[in-house]
């Protein structure tokens, strides 16, 4: 037990290391850059007056070590001051795009576990055969091909099976909550995909070790059904591959979603981050950059932490 | 383990990836026509004799610029996994090698990078410093060394402990000539594929940087980019789709072949 | 088993495909709510500090001016119920309009309109004295008629019989600070909403004291870019989609929408930085002038929906343009090399050129300009940079040797012509003739019509033969308008006028 919280302490130092460092990287990156918030709030035909009493508004007059702290202050306290570009707080801004994109997460996510986890058992039962080999040269293709495309080719093909599709369609959760969640669900799937392939990937190779080991063995020997033993042993044995799995996937779904959210026309982070890209808003920019990595950094230590107490074995590395 | 299959998707593998490289090599010194050279007279045209994939909106030779798409695209990938290897071998190595604080640092600090998801990192690299080329290539050498260096400290912790490695320490051989010259070789079975998986990796960020508008410029156009500039012609012009994602899936598909070829076979030595 | 996880697959996947597009049809259409798709997201609100044209055409439907322009691009009277301009030129008096409300409830007095315009002109105590609408920095007074409470008298300088154009800025209540975020006016829509890269939502202003718009609510839908909008149009969820492309319009189905077009009075230029070695040779730009075929590039970047411009005005503009000067320029690669061997760069030279990424037509252009350009040795290299920055170093700082853009104005000549005075700050070519500008000046004093079209006929003629920059095309107008709706006007100018546009 010792040892365990032991091995929890050590990582939630090497988490707290991590966050600084992150958040260090994202405040120098954004304040290194070339460009003025000031002058980009104000415009090029702004005053030196103007100008200055704005960048002592925002703090910007400060040495670099104050700001970097009032930042972190905000950062907690989700008082990420005003964005340049919408004039409007950036947590305002962040909580109205979260919906969608906690919504794609999910869906994407459910996505993910409810395909590949049957069609990974379904591979590994004949590993090398017919089936096994076209759901692996299938997985190969769908990662091969851009996420940009496979979402153009989704819609094609959504709009020709099912005459009451209509792509880039949106509802808010608040006017329209079904409607929300359905029109969610192809730019979810265009997401999932590729991780899909990824997980196969990983679910499979797992399952293929499993079945090879001796209890495995030992319990078809007893004259367990195939079902109870997969039930029973080998998924809940494959849990490490999986939780870590489930951790990647969650955060390259936020990445992903950058570029599907854009064909799709939705309004979540993705289009967000790159209208702040586009007008070098970098108060929103820093926030968001900053929040994404945190959700990121707490994904791998729950994949850590909760992989530990599901295998012992990976503590003692 | 035996695994027939590995040596059918090495073979595969080659075989795609050389059509490519066999066009990047006939691109450098030919191309039926001038891939940038409009002819608004014969533009949207469909596949025939005299345009074997047809011609674009500004009636440009789909294959010239396919063709030439493969030299940026190629380019592209090899130089941004050199620039990735190169960072991640200068901070891998003395981590695995050193251990203790400096391990710590390095890994610390390239476990933060990999916390930014790649394409955002990227985008906002490109978009300050101005999109171009070269600095998709920075961006993207950027944004992947930290793969490499892991790959790199893991090799250097398991070589570390082998005989001729504390041999040599023992003998007295200082220890950026032991990196250099015992460790650094050794290496090239585990950083093979990894090379291989990021050269994919790269056309697929490319392609996806390209489509947000912060890729390659035009008139220029890697594969990625001919995709991003085809999509309102999907329907239209389907081959200016077509071409194009052909070339970029076989390019792709023919790195991950090859690469599992390569992990089955080196993993079967390391065994 | 293996049949049994399949089934399970293949069911959780239809039944929530089925589940999402079924409700996906419910779309709420017939409830009086027109959605008009824009690509750009809006900067301010405020009628007196806006620049980008795409803002302009949202607020034309919240602010109203003393004037306003209607479809055909007639200035009429619209606060003012009349004016009069003295016959020096140099005195505008305005009646205001009784019995209109702004959209907080208050009356609409002489008051607010001197506010508003002292505000525009720079005039305000406490203002540093800059005219926020460039034109009005020859205002001198702005104040309520001694004789009359209900009349506003405008003085001027020095005297500008082109002025009035410009009394189509809005109006807004006195000491109201909030027009960038939430704006108020006296138009026929009120201001209800705006979330980032989302939307802006308009509503019906009940009060309206003209014509009562006949829908509930309009909103502007910002899409990504013109692709994600043509899926849109495809999938019905958007109404009218102002500024699209023919080749886009074409895939449309007319059942369900009618394709509207009109001249758009936009100047489509090849600017060419006339500070910029080597383009301050006046031979270099002619020979740019000759080496490309204007009708090329419209073939390619509007499917031949433009009018091929060789000078600074459009023909969109009637009697002001010069008819004389159609088809100055016809392509001749022979004399292009010629006047460029003349300039000394029979090899030619390398040009940047500086375009705005969000701006595919644009974009476009100085791709198929390339390929013609390097037909007489201009290797041209092509440079996209975001909006913001376009507007920062291209068209402030003029730090640039060339860009593609369009240019936009009011329908007044006067409007099209102004920015190519030597120090107006519109003049990002950095054009300068001194017989334009003397020319410019003498326009507003000028009274008669027929002596004032001899004028810009003049202007015109001397920045050909100054070969001033490479004008392209006026690119026309396509706008698809559900065929759901009727009334929809498509103006030659920047503007959504809604207030006539109802369901059929």
């Amino acid at each position: 037990m010792g040892r365990k919280t032991g091995f929890i302490i050590s990582k939630i130092l090497e988490l707290l290391a991590t966050l600084l460092v992150v958040s260090l990287l994202t405040f120098v990156a954004f304040s290194v850059i070339p460009g003025d918030t000031a002058q980009v709030i104000l415009g090029p035909d702004a005053s030196q007056a103007q100008l200055d009493a704005l960048r002592s508004e925002l703090g910007l007059d400060k040495p670099l070590i104050v700001q970097y702290l009032n930042w972190i202050a905000g950062l907690f306290t989700f008082n990420l001051g005003k964005s340049a570009a919408f004039g409007v707080p950036v947590s305002d801004l962040i909580a109205e795009r979260l919906p969608v994109t906690i919504g794609m997460s999910i869906i994407a996510l459910i996505f993910v576990i409810a395909v590949s986890y049957p069609l990974s058992v379904l591979s590994a039962r004949r590993p090398g055969k017919v089936l096994d080999q076209v759901f692996s040269v299938t997985g190969h293709i769908l990662f091969a091909i851009p996420p940009f495309v496979l979402s153009l080719i989704s819609i094609i093909a959504a709009s020709a099976l099912f005459s009451g599709f209509r792509a880039g369609q949106y509802f808010s959760p608040d006017e329209n909550f079904p409607g929300f969640i359905g029109c969610l669900i192809l730019p979810s799937f265009c997401i999932a995909l590729p991780k899909i392939a990824m997980t196969f990937k990983y679910m499979r190779s797992s399952i293929i070790e499993q079945n090879a080991s001796e209890y495995v063995k030992n319990a078809k020997g007893h004259g367990l059904t195939d079902m109870r033993i997969l039930m029973k042993h080998v998924l809940p044995n494959s849990n490490v591959s999986a939780i870590t799995v489930i951790s990647i996937v969650l955060s390259d779904i936020l990445a992903g979603s950058l570029i599907v959210e854009q064909v799709f026309n939705l309004p979540g982070m993705g289009r967000l981050l790159l209208s702040g890209i586009a007008r070098r808003d970098f108060p929103l920019l820093s926030g968001m950059v900053f929040y994404i990595a945190f959700i990121t950094v707490l994904l791998y230590f729950a994949a850590d932490v909760l992989g530990s107490i599901a295998d012992p074995r990976i503590r003692l590395k | 383990m035996k695994n027939p299959s590995s040596k059918i998707f090495f073979i595969a593998g080659c075989i795609l990836l050389g059509i490519v490289l066999l066009i990047f090599l006939i691109s450098l010194f030919w191309t039926p026509y001038d891939p940038s050279a409009t002819d608004p007279a014969s533009k949207l045209m469909a596949p025939s004799a005299a345009h074997l994939f047809g011609t674009d909106n500004f009636g440009r030779d789909t294959l010239s610029r396919v063709m030439d798409a493969s030299k940026y695209t190629v380019f592209i990938s090899f130089a941004g996994v050199a620039i990735a290897l190169a960072l991640g071998l200068v901070t891998g190595i003395p981590a695995g090698y050193y251990g203790g604080w400096t391990d710590r640092g390095i890994m610390l600090l390239s476990n933060s990078i990999m916390c930014f998801p790649g394409i955002l990192l990227a985008l906002v690299a490109v978009a300050v410093a101005g999109p171009s080329m070269y600095n998709v290539v920075w961006a993207l050498g950027l944004v992947f060394a930290p793969t490499f260096a892991r790959v790199c400290r893991i090799g250097t912790m398991e070589l570390k402990q082998r005989d001729y490695i504390i041999h040599a320490r023992v003998m007295g051989i200082r220890s950026p000539r032991i990196m250099a010259l015992h460790i650094l070789p050794n290496l090239t079975g585990s950083l093979l594929p990894a090379t291989v998986i990021g050269l994919a990796n790269m056309t697929l960020f490319e392609s996806g940087m390209s489509y947000l508008g912060l890729g390659v410029q035009p008139p220029d156009a890697s594969f990625g980019k001919l995709l991003a500039d085809a999509q309102s012609y999907m329907t239209r012009a389907p081959w200016l789709v077509i071409f194009p994602s052909l070339m970029l899936v076989i390019y792709i598909l023919g790195l991950y072949f090859v690469s599992e070829g390569i992990r089955v076979r080196s993993g079967k030595g390391g065994n | 088993m293996r049949h049994f996880s399949k089934t399970i697959t293949a069911a959780i996947l239809l039944a929530s495909m089925a589940f999402g597009f079924a409700s996906c049809t419910a779309s709420n259409a017939s409830s009086g709510k027109v959605t008009v798709g824009i690509t750009q997201e809006p900067g301010t609100f405020d009628p007196h500090t806006v620049v980008a044209a795409g803002d302009q055409e949202i607020i034309f439907n919240i602010y109203e001016g003393l004037m306003k322009y209607d479809s055909k691009g007639n200035l009429n009277p619209c606060l003012a119920k009349e004016y009069k301009i003295n016959d020096s030129a140099d005195e505008y008096t305005f009646t205001i309009r009784d019995k209109v409300k702004f959209h907080n409830g208050q009356d609409l007095t002489a008051a607010d309109v001197v506010y508003s315009l002292q505000r525009a002109a720079g005039l305000l105590p406490g203002s540093d004295g800059t005219a926020l609408i460039a034109s009005f920095d020859k205002i001198k007074t702005v104040e309520v008629s001694n004789d009359d409470p209900n009349k506003v008298v405008v003085t001027l300088e020095q005297p500008d019989s082109e002025l009035l154009s410009y009394f189509t800025v809005g109006i807004i209540p006195k000491d109201y600070e909030n027009s960038d975020k939430s704006p108020c006016g006296t138009g026929p829509f009120k201001f209800e909403s705006y979330s980032v890269s989302q939307n802006v939502t308009l509503s019906a202003n009940k009060d309206y004291w003209g014509n009562k718009p006949q829908i509930d609510k309009v909103v502007f839908k910002i899409c990504a870019d013109m692709d994600a909008g043509l899926l849109e149009l495809k999938s019905g969820t958007i109404d009218i989609f102002p500024h699209l492309t023919k080749d886009r319009a074409d895939q449309l189905s007319p059942d369900a929408y009618n394709i509207m077009d009109n001249a758009s009075n936009m100047v489509q230029i090849f600017a060419l930085n006339n500070k910029a070695a080597p383009l301050d040779n006046p031979k270099v730009r002619e020979a740019i002038n000759y080496a490309i075929s204007r009708d090329d590039i419209i073939n390619v970047t509007m499917d031949g929906a433009g009018v091929a411009l060789t000078t600074a005005m459009s023909p969109a503009m009637g009697k002001w343009y010069d008819k004389s000067l159609d088809g100055t320029y016809k392509k001749d690669l022979d004399k292009a090399k010629s006047l460029l061997a003349e300039a000394g760069y029979a090899d030619g030279f390398d040009l940047k050129v500086t375009v705005p990424s969000s701006y595919l037509v644009h974009v476009n252009t100085a791709v198929e300009l390339g390929s013609e350009l390097s037909a007489i040795g201009i290797k041209l290299k092509i440079e996209q940079v975001d909006w913001a920055t376009w507007l920062d170093e291209v068209y402030s700082k003029r730090n640039y040797e060339s860009t593609v853009i369009c240019l936009t104005s009011d329908y007044a000549p006067y409007d099209v012509l102004q920015r190519y005075s030597t120090d107006s700050k519109d003049n990002f070519i950095n054009y300068s003739n001194a017989e334009v500008d003397e020319l410019l000046k003498k326009i507003p004093l000028t009274p008669g019509e027929e002596d004032k079209l001899s004028l810009y006929h003049q202007i015109l003629k001397i920045m050909t033969e100054d070969n001033a920059s490479c004008y392209i095309q006026d690119p026309q107008e396509i706008v698809p308008v559900s065929t759901k709706l009727e009334g929809y006007n498509v103006y030659p100018m920047y503007v959504q006028d809604m207030s006539t546009v109802k369901f059929k």
